[in-house]
């Protein structure tokens, strides 16, 4: 890079998009961060004479680069993955609880390092912020230099043309005013852009390539923005539902509902569901006994209060779309249903309880029953379901996750459940703080058996059982323009890989004869997709054909594109002869014209 | 030397940029409170009490709620038009609406010859449990059945129920004064009636 003085100009378009020209990767807290200032290249860390504003710009300069961006990208990835692997608050809370008393030390560090809602964690919006910053910084400057960079006229054309990587030249009798005006004219008609000057006609091409550039970086910003207004403008939404019953998208339905920091309850879309059937199917054999094979769940809907009633057959994976919110079938389970009847012959509560599944193999649920306005006492029950009881002694076992064998055991409580203070508890758990057990013994009930209560508190009766789902329902307007965002970021990125920018300088020279020397030279920027030599060729002989002109001398110097990222075989391809049926003579470059990186050359354009 | 302003433009442009993430970032905190998640209930139970009161002018027009009421007859708000009327969203599972119903029973059997008129709606209730809590708390007054969010959702343009408890208060012209989230408590309740109706006592 040393011997590149001013290898800003070419870097800045080079296709390592993310860090920005100077920037590099300031190892040491350099005081300014232009080619040639103090500090620079000295080796030694100038932390001594940094005041305050020095260190602050050091630091933005480390967030911006490229390095930065790249480990922080790489940290979000990673942060994702317990997102995936561990079960999340936010998308299935049945999930967690499960977690809860599968790993009942483990769950509570779990969750206080925030990994059951890896999403909303500070430590991950730390990431992202962070990277959203190392990004914007980086990018919004790069793309204020790329509109300039896709402005620019092509600089003047350097004095020693036959220095570039890629030279010919040749001998024509027009004079030189009228060679270059031919010369203007065919590059002009092959959409170079074109700057013209006394003896010289420079050319250029390729400006797409910023464009895609340019494309890239605000598709890269407005990526980052769409996923941070479907924060904003957005919700996630939980709701238990029994088949026979039915919801609207209001908060009060709703289980757990995340709302982004604008929405307000009269945002959410008015639609309402009602669960007609589901019906689950596993497999009955194999190695994947008790797996589930299918899920369905019959909807009907509507979109709005007073709107066509439409079905739905929703299945994993296949969310229901109304209204711009997706809606997810995301578990199920058992919801048996019960009588209870109070020491007063009154009943107190007719109708399904939703279970919990503990082990999703077998199905296997757990649930509890509080009936608080029982006389004379406030009972309460807690219960496991089984879909396929099987007798093993004095375990309770389900054999099967469908309800082949359904039973019921209950533990019976009366006494106070806690809930006429006022604060609220969750309707799966019983509080037996102010209960006592009832001395029945746990039979397992089937449908349609009672349960009598000792000291006249009443009766039980499990009457058979209801399936529910557990719906996630999310709305996320970013998501749209996040898809558009990230598939222009893409075009832009191949836009950029596949179109090279190329330069082509004439100089036509008077020679004392009376006739005039033509030089042509051409230099491609970052030819990474390769190919210049050959285009190169091609424009020489036209231009020599437009010219009349004789005794063509070529010369290719693969060595000499300016591009650190070219691969190598580019360069083995380098040397390529000028196509045959031309009448010049090809010689190959030499050591001596190789070394292309001719100051004159690279930083014509400052003089401008 | 580039010049100073551009880069620190750009460090507050990003800085407005983070502070807009960080707002999106930070609005869902807080779903799992102690150790076990709360999740598994319903989240927006909440036992802690705001109110909103609308001043005349800023009170939009409650929507025609009809339904049937838990004892099986019809009930319409526009049977009580020209009375203030305070709507009760509650739930029979619901804890904070069970501590606030005593003074909501009191209240009711205090101000019925003021021309104030109590109707409840029970919401994800199972009707038999719902009759057992009125009778156990001795509400006097009707609610509506609404097992799937009906009339919640006839509120969703004005002031939705968004809390369970939720309680509004309409004013004589058929409009929502007031706006209560929680349980309340006798006097809380009654002074925002008595502002409402008009009443002193």
């Amino acid at each position: 890079m040393t011997g590149l003085p001013a290898d800003g100009e070419f870097r800045e378009a080079a296709p390592d998009v993310a860090r920005p020209a100077g920037i590099a990767t300031a190892e040491a807290p350099a005081s300014t961060g232009d080619a040639g200032g103090p500090g620079r290249g000295t080796g030694r860390p100038m932390a001594a004479r940094l005041g305050p504003l020095g260190w602050l710009r050091w630091a933005w300069r480390q967030l911006t680069s490229m390095r930065t961006a790249l480990i922080l990208l790489f940290l979000l990835a990673l942060a994702s993955v317990p997102g995936s692997v561990l079960p999340q608050e936010g998308i299935d809370p049945a999930a967690v609880t499960q977690y809860y008393q599968s790993h009942p030390s483990l769950a509570p560090i779990l969750n206080h390092l925030s990994l059951f809602s890896v999403f909303a964690a500070p430590w991950f919006a730390a990431i992202y912020l962070l990277l959203f910053a190392s990004l914007a910084g980086c990018v919004l400057p790069r793309t204020f230099r790329l509109v300039g960079s896709a402005r620019q006229k092509p600089p003047r054309a350097p004095s020693n043309l036959r220095r570039l990587p890629a030279s010919a030249s040749y001998v024509t009798d027009l004079a030189p005013a009228a060679a270059l005006q031919k010369a203007s004219t065919l590059l002009g008609g092959r959409r170079f852009r074109l700057s013209e000057g006394d003896g010289w006609v420079s050319a250029e091409k390729g400006y797409l390539r910023e464009v895609g550039n340019l494309l890239f970086h605000i598709a890269l910003l407005a990526l980052l923005i769409s996923v941070g207004l479907g924060g904003i403008w957005g919700y996630k939404a939980n709701r238990l539902l029994i088949v026979g019953q039915g919801f609207a998208n209001t908060p009060t339905a709703l289980d757990v509902f995340h709302p982004g920091r604008l929405v307000s309850p009269s945002d959410l879309q008015p639609f309402a569901i009602n669960l007609l059937n589901f019906r689950a199917e596993y497999e009955t054999s194999g190695p994947e006994l008790d797996q589930p094979i299918t899920y369905d769940a019959g909807l009907s809907y509507t979109s709005q209060p007073g709107a066509r009633t439409q079905h739905y057959m929703l299945k994993v994976n296949h969310p229901l779309v109304v209204d711009s919110v997706s809606v997810y079938l995301i578990g199920h389970g058992y919801a048996p249903v019960f009588k209870v009847t109070d020491g007063t012959g009154k009943v107190r509560w007719d109708g399904p309880v939703p279970f919990i599944p503990v082990d999703q193999t077998t199905l296997t649920s757990e649930g509890v029953i509080k009936v608080p306005d029982a006389e004379p006492y406030q009972l309460g029950f807690a219960g496991v379901f089984l879909p396929t009881e099987v007798d093993s002694g004095n375990q309770l076992q389900s054999a099967f996750p469908a309800a082949l064998n359904p039973r019921v055991s209950l533990v019976a409580f009366k006494g106070n459940l806690g809930m006429n203070s006022g604060v609220p508890q969750s309707v799966y758990t019983l509080d037996t703080k102010g209960l006592s057990q009832l001395p029945i013994a746990a039979r397992p009930l089937a449908a349609g058996q009672s349960m009598k209560l000792p000291d006249g508190a009443g009766t039980i009766t499990y009457l058979g059982y209801q399936q529910w789902v557990s719906l996630a329902i999310t709305y996320d307007p970013g998501q749209l323009p996040a898809l558009v965002s990230g598939f222009t970021a893409l075009a832009g990125l191949i836009l950029s890989f596949l179109v090279r920018r190329r330069r082509v300088f004439v100089r036509a020279i008077a020679a004392p004869d009376g006739s005039t020397e033509v030089l042509v030279g051409g230099l491609a920027r970052s030819d990474a997709a390769g190919g210049f030599e050959t285009e190169f060729a091609e424009l020489a002989r036209q231009l020599r054909a437009e010219h009349d002109g004789r005794q063509m001398q070529a010369t290719q110097v693969g060595d000499g594109t300016v591009d650190e990222t070219e691969d190598p075989d580019e360069r083995e391809r380098g040397r390529l002869p000028v196509p045959a049926g031309s009448a010049a003579t090809v010689a190959s470059a030499n050591a001596d014209t190789a070394p292309a990186a001719n100051p004159e050359v690279l930083t014509s354009r400052e003089g401008e | 030397m580039p010049p100073l302003s551009v880069p620190l433009r750009s460090v507050i442009g990003a800085a407005a940029a983070a502070f807009t993430v960080l707002a999106a970032a930070g609005c869902d905190g807080g779903a799992i409170g102690a150790n076990v998640p709360q999740s598994a209930g319903q989240s927006f139970v909440s036992s802690s009490y705001t109110s909103t009161f609308y001043a005349i002018g800023h009170r939009p027009v409650a929507p025609a709620v009809s339904g049937t009421t838990l004892t099986g007859k019809h009930l319409s708000l526009a049977d009580y038009k020209g009375d203030t009327i305070v709507l009760n969203f509650w739930g029979s599972w619901c804890d904070p609406c069970r501590a606030e119903a005593p003074a909501l029973g009191a209240l009711a059997r205090q101000l019925q010859s003021r021309r104030v008129r109590f109707v409840g709606v029970d919401i994800r209730d199972e009707p038999d449990s719902a009759l057992a809590f009125m009778q156990n708390f001795n509400i006097g007054y009707p609610s509506l059945n609404d097992p799937n969010d009906e009339i919640a959702l006839e509120f969703h343009s004005t002031v939705p129920p968004a809390d369970i408890p939720t309680t509004l208060i309409i004013d004589r012209s058929g409009r929502i004064a007031a706006r209560i989230f929680g349980a309340s408590t006798y006097g809380q309740l009654k002074g925002l009636v008595d502002k409402v109706a008009g009443l002193t006592s």
